[in-house]
């Protein structure tokens, strides 16, 4: 079973803080999932051959052109804090 | 004049004989969800005033009827895609109260032509589940049996539809979140190749895996949904610049008749045996037009839960990573530093499955476990894909049923992810591997609950899916709707 310590550092990396119920309960359901995925070694791959998910005739690239976006005002209504038409956010550094 | 059960076909042809209006059917629906969506929990928003003005926009434009290919259809659109001046949740807590500042492509291009929105309705979680049962507001009911799920993720798009709520609706497909519910619900759902929909305007779950594509009472309402709704978009890279048939004039005379199926009978082993009945008999309905059935080999099948369990959650880390309290959505309120506000934000607004792939997905992206991992399913994903190029040497369509159950009871499986994700085993493949997937209604198990049956085409092949559907269709004769629908219940 994943310990404690792992699944704290999972959380860390995945910027998520866990209740003390949800570290134990993640600890059961990551193992879980974890142990059934093993099944994915007794297959044999070509370390070459992986999927091409993008259709062959879509084009990933186009004229890198600005197009104005026109509902300014429809992107600020959703901002959880804002100040002078700027989002709002705590200091990214400790003040002394 | 009771709408709810009638097909899109039925309605436009009611609207060229001048039998209705679409403000008389609009008003109808949303009188519907009035009455009904308390015991469903199908709709999580409605705007009847803006509904019936769109509609008596319409009104004003009988003479439009042929012009416009959903002319006063009503549609419901699962609270995964932005639509401006609606909300979009996702299903979740972080985006509560969150208002789209633009309209997603599909659903622009179902309104410009007719369509006319009742609502937006209930989903798991961003997308993650199988059984409705992950939203954050409440799960949705199965309008055939109340105690049981619609199927997931797309549950408030199969229920508002097999209800009578909506004539059809949109969802989106990541691993079977159109056709298991569809399957749950009696409806045919379809996932499009992929590509072959714009993905712009939908909030991203895996973004290799994701698909647009429509819940209906008929095939024919599937061909004409996605035949608007289908084709190139240049806010979408992954969007497909290849022509869209007219799929509903194709149904008029379909190039070919007789249809060969592959069935891989040890990637049925386990299905209930009243939908291994119904998947028999469907199969024995195909022979009967002159179809020949094959046994095919899908040696690398058995490995698509684990291969989606590790590339999905992974895509989803990533995708899901913009939910952080800072320019939208759910802010915690005892953050002092910006790591904290991330953290807590995240901690506090997203919910108990969403988590549990979030932290899959990290951990088989970390340093160390890349290759051990993401790297070996993608490999893994390339030899599902072999395994259906191999098989279509050989058969028309693959078919199975949709899922291995009916619709199953609210609670039963929400303790073991795995025992949920069971629930997908024959409709994740389709989605590793690219390719459209189609279920259709053919019967009903000893508790009268439906059962779906999926087609799995070549990988643009929808024409194809869509003839041989709409032929069994027709040999199969209508297909009951849940007693809700029918203006009791």
């Amino acid at each position: 079973m994943l310990s404690r310590e792992e699944v704290l550092k999972i959380a860390k990396l995945a910027r998520l803080t866990l209740t003390e119920d949800e570290i134990g309960f993640y600890q059961k359901q990551l193992t879980r999932v974890l142990d059934h995925i093993q099944d994915l070694n007794q297959v044999l791959t070509n370390k070459e051959a992986f999927v091409q998910h993008v259709p062959v005739d879509a084009e990933p690239f186009r004229e890198d052109v600005a197009v104005p976006f026109a509902n300014h005002d429809g992107l600020m209504k959703n901002a959880p804090a804002v100040e002078n038409n700027c989002f709002l956010l705590p200091a990214i550094m400790e003040q002394n | 004049m009771e709408f709810g059960t009638l097909s899109i076909q039925q309605l436009l042809s009611g609207y060229q004989k001048k039998e209705f209006k679409p403000s008389e059917v609009a008003a109808s629906f949303l009188k519907n969800i009035s009455d009904k969506n308390e015991k469903l929990n199908a709709f999580l928003q409605v705007r009847p005033d803006e509904t019936l003005s769109q509609a008596r926009a319409l009104d004003e434009k009988m003479s439009q009827v042929e012009m416009l290919p959903l002319f006063g259809i009503p549609v419901a659109i699962k609270d995964n895609f932005l639509v401006q001046g609606w909300q979009a949740t996702a299903g979740s807590k972080v985006l509560s109260g969150y208002l789209s500042p633009y309209t997603a492509t599909s659903v622009e291009r179902l309104q410009s032509m007719g369509a006319v929105i009742v609502g937006k309705v209930n989903c798991d979680e961003f997308a993650m589940g199988s059984s409705n049962e992950n939203s954050a507001f409440g799960p949705v009911r199965n309008p055939w049996a109340l105690d049981r799920v619609p199927g997931g993720s797309s549950g408030g798009s199969s229920a508002a539809v097999a209800a009578g709520l909506a004539t059809v609706s949109l969802g989106t497909d990541t691993g079977g979140s159109i056709r298991q519910p569809a399957s749950l619900c009696g409806l045919v759902g379809l996932k499009p190749s992929y590509g072959r929909v714009s993905r712009y305007g939908i909030v991203s779950y895996a973004s290799s895996l994701d698909q647009v594509g429509p819940f209906s009472r008929t095939v024919w309402d599937s061909a004409r949904v996605l035949e608007v709704m289908a084709g190139h978009d240049g806010m979408d890279a992954t969007s497909a610049k290849r022509a869209v048939p007219r799929f509903t004039e194709e149904l008029k005379a379909p190039a070919k008749k007789a249809f060969t199926l592959g069935v891989s009978r040890s990637w049925l082993e386990g299905v209930d045996p009243d939908v291994a009945k119904a998947f028999d008999s469907a199969i024995e309905f195909f022979k009967k037009m002159g179809g020949k059935v094959v046994e095919i080999d899908l040696p690398h099948t058995k490995y698509a839960l684990s291969t989606y369990y590790l590339i999905a959650p992974s895509e989803a880390s990533s995708n899901l990573a913009r939910y952080d309290g800072v320019h939208y959505g759910y802010r915690t309120q005892s953050a002092k530093t910006s790591e904290e506000l991330y953290s807590k934000s995240r901690g506090e607004g997203i919910g108990r499955e969403v988590k549990l792939r979030i932290m899959l997905g990290t951990y088989a992206l970390s340093a160390g476990y890349y290759d051990a991992f993401y790297l070996k399913a993608n490999q893994v994903r390339r030899k599902i894909q072999e395994d259906f190029e191999k098989a279509f040497t050989q058969c028309d369509f693959v078919v199975s049923p949709t899922s291995p159950s009916t619709a199953f009871k609210l609670g039963e499986k929400t303790d073991d992810p795995l025992k949920m994700y069971l629930s997908d085993i024959f409709t994740l493949p389709v989605n590793l591997a690219g390719l459209p997937g189609l279920s259709v209604p053919c019967g009903l198990d000893s508790n009268n609950l439906p059962i779906g049956f999926q087609m799995i085409g070549k990988p643009f092949g929808e024409s194809e899916l869509f003839a041989a559907a709409h032929q069994y269709e027709q040999i199969r004769g209508e297909f009951p709707v849940a007693d809700m629908a029918k203006g009791r219940g």
